[in-house]
């Protein structure tokens, strides 16, 4: 056999890449129907939270789709998925953590701080005592 | 054994020459796609942060963004992906022909992007005055976005660089690299004044306040107009095809490698349009 592409190999192959065509394009209508609920979802009279949640569940299908499927992870190696969730998960583990600082109100904007005079403050290289949080709002 | 039958036993996800099986290309990008996670991360991080504790004389995001737009950019973007992905099944199956015309679609979907992206910075500096420098939100917010732009210029200019490397012939002569170059300028040539009228137009006919009547405009503008027309045919003029090239199926990791940075480009953008938009009209 001359041609790798009349064998049975090559014909499943070139019936792969085909099909990966037509994924590809209902991929696309897929994205742009989800994209559309999202901007109708933020005008519906839903709960706040019910509508977070929604965009939140929504953009992570839209993020998956496109990864492992734009992106070639699903055809690809584990190891490029795990690289790349190595990655992502640092990323999503520290922007929660930065959240959830500030969240528990140890943090105000400098201009919040009480003032500190000369005589309070303390002298250079001495350990210092943070001054105490002002109220919560 | 023809081209055709080579691409379809090529096996574009392994390849036995590196340790891992991974093309070293390809993985390299992923390396990189992942500490670009941990980047955009601390970026968006940083406006999130800011939009829950705002200061007292913040600026209302409300009373800023547009969503009609943003939205426009989206599913611009979206569509964007969709053609990348539609170039790396071509050169996949060695269809160079293909692999431009989509290079090229890609290339302008990320233009008609950046276009809005400009349209948008102008009209929130200009018009509702909020700037890099007078409120945190404009500081979180052009910081996040900006920096998201310029990966989409980087990725335009990628794609550029491509579309030109595909015209390499199989027996490069020493006057190639110079007809590559002046390729890439009239490219780049085409898209800035192209992007100049049309910014123009809409900046100054289409939604000014007190617009200028169309006359006015070609009499303003001839000269970008008329290079934009000039650089377009000279850019036609090169590409048209000299013989066979150096560009196939093997090629395909660096395409998919260009594809990896530019769907990542999208799946930031996804985040972004959810926290940074859409979040503020709940």
């Amino acid at each position: 056999m001359s041609s790798v592409a009349h064998s049975p190999a090559g014909a499943h192959d070139a019936h792969h890449v085909d099909n990966k065509f037509a994924i590809f394009v209902q991929l696309a209508f897929v994205l742009a129907v989800i994209t559309g609920v999202e901007i109708v979802m933020v005008y519906l009279p839903w709960a706040k939270w019910m509508i977070v949640g929604g965009l939140t569940v929504l953009s992570v299908v839209k993020f998956m789709f496109v990864i492992f499927i734009f992106m070639h992870l699903r055809w690809d190696k584990p190891f490029c998925t795990i690289l790349f969730f190595i990655g992502l998960i640092l990323a999503v583990a520290t922007v929660t953590a930065l959240l959830q600082l500030f969240i528990v109100g140890d943090s105000y904007p400098i201009e919040s701080a009480p003032p500190r005079t000369a005589a309070a403050a303390p002298a250079a290289g001495a350990t210092s005592t943070p001054a105490p949080a002002p109220a919560a709002k | 054994m023809s081209s055709h039958s080579a691409a379809a036993a090529l096996d574009h996800h392994h390849d036995p020459t590196t340790s891992t099986g991974i093309p070293n290309k390809k993985l390299l990008m992923w390396a990189f796609l992942a500490s670009d996670c941990m980047f955009f991360g601390s970026l968006i991080a940083t406006h999130l942060i800011y939009r829950l504790h705002p200061p007292a004389d913040n600026m209302d995001p409300k009373a800023v963004f547009a969503p009609a737009l943003t939205s426009f950019s989206t599913f611009i973007l979206l569509m964007s992906s969709l053609m990348m992905a539609l170039a790396v099944n071509a050169i996949q199956k060695s269809n160079v022909r293909s692999t431009r015309w989509w290079l090229l679609g890609t290339m302008l979907f990320g233009l008609i992007f950046l276009g809005g992206q400009v349209y948008e910075f102008n009209e929130f500096v200009h018009i509702k005055k909020m700037t890099l420098s007078n409120s945190i939100l404009g500081s979180t917010f052009f910081t996040l976005t900006g920096t998201h732009g310029t990966h989409v210029a980087i990725g335009v200019l990628w794609l550029g660089l491509m579309y030109v490397r595909s015209f390499k012939p199989l027996q490069p002569t020493s006057g190639w690299l110079g007809h590559a170059l002046l390729h890439v300028v009239t490219i780049a040539g085409f898209i800035v004044l192209t992007m100049y009228a049309l910014i123009r137009l809409l900046l100054h006919v289409i939604v000014a306040e007190e617009p200028m009547t169309y006359g006015q405009y070609f009499a303003g503008n001839w000269w970008a107009i008329a290079g934009a027309v000039l650089t377009f045919f000279i850019a036609t003029w090169f590409a048209k095809p000299r013989g066979p090239v150096a560009f196939n199926e093997y090629n395909a990791v660096d395409v998919e490698s260009m594809g990896l940075y530019w769907h990542f480009v999208d799946i930031v953008w996804i985040v972004i349009f959810t926290a940074v938009y859409l979040l503020e009209f709940i």
